[in-house]
């Protein structure tokens, strides 16, 4: 099992937990398996294109993912994952 | 967050404040990447607020603001450490009074947390306001200095 971070903004979707788990060999696959138990998850994190949202970040065992292989990058038992959307804005 | 605004300025400061039924107990001063990561203005573009590319990077610090995702990633594992929540996102406006631009709605993703902008239009008399930015309408928040 993947332990998953959820964000504040996405724990509507998983009953108001902040954490929870999956299963999955990349972070592709944890995304599938979660959007099964917790639906709606996958649409707010991917575009249309099926690619993950720029404001959408992951790590995995603190390892930002967009250095790794993406959505791609395999995950092993016992692997953390976090989800932080961006903070961003300006004047 | 005044000292941190005044310190950057003229490119704007970001930070988060965290604690427990909504009293601050810390704050986490964050790097603003907006001028060096090439991610950030892809964040902007997608959300149709702000088109950054064709500022030079220098300007970009000047009137946006990112958060080095790296350092956030740090200041909400130190959170659950110290068992505190997310209660304020800042950042401070250099030139522009303390109210969220369309850009500052466009990229609100935290619910839950109050928006604080520190405005140093005025540059003796700093503006500190709060609001709840919730499906980009804009709500003041009410806060006291204890």
């Amino acid at each position: 099992m993947i332990k998953v971070r959820i964000p504040t903004p996405l724990r509507p979707l998983t009953r108001g937990q902040g954490e929870v788990e999956a299963n999955g060999a990349s972070v592709a696959e944890v995304i599938a398996d979660l959007d099964s138990m917790h639906p709606g998850l996958k649409q707010r994190l991917y575009d249309e294109r099926g690619e993950l949202r720029r404001f959408v970040n992951i790590y995995v065992n603190e390892e930002d993912i967009r250095f790794l292989k993406g959505k791609e990058t395999a995950l092993k038992e016992g692997d953390e994952m976090s989800i932080v959307p961006a903070i961003a804005g300006g004047r | 967050m005044v000292a941190h605004a005044r310190e950057l300025d003229p490119f704007e400061c970001c930070g988060l404040l965290a604690g427990s039924n909504g009293t601050v107990r810390h704050h986490y001063r964050i790097t603003n990447t907006v001028a060096k990561d090439a991610r950030a203005a892809q964040v902007f573009e997608e959300a149709h607020v702000k088109g950054l590319s064709h500022l030079p990077d220098m300007t970009r610090a000047e009137v946006a603001y990112f958060m080095d995702p790296k350092e956030m990633l740090a200041a909400f594992k130190d959170m659950r450490q110290r068992q505190l929540d997310l209660t304020a996102i800042y950042h401070s406006h250099t030139g522009s009074p303390a109210y969220p631009s369309s850009t500052d709605i466009g990229l609100a993703y935290y619910p839950e947390a109050a928006y604080m902008i520190v405005s140093l239009q005025k540059k003796s008399q700093p503006d500190i306001r709060a609001y709840w930015i919730r499906d980009r309408q804009v709500v003041p928040a009410e806060f006291h200095s204890i």
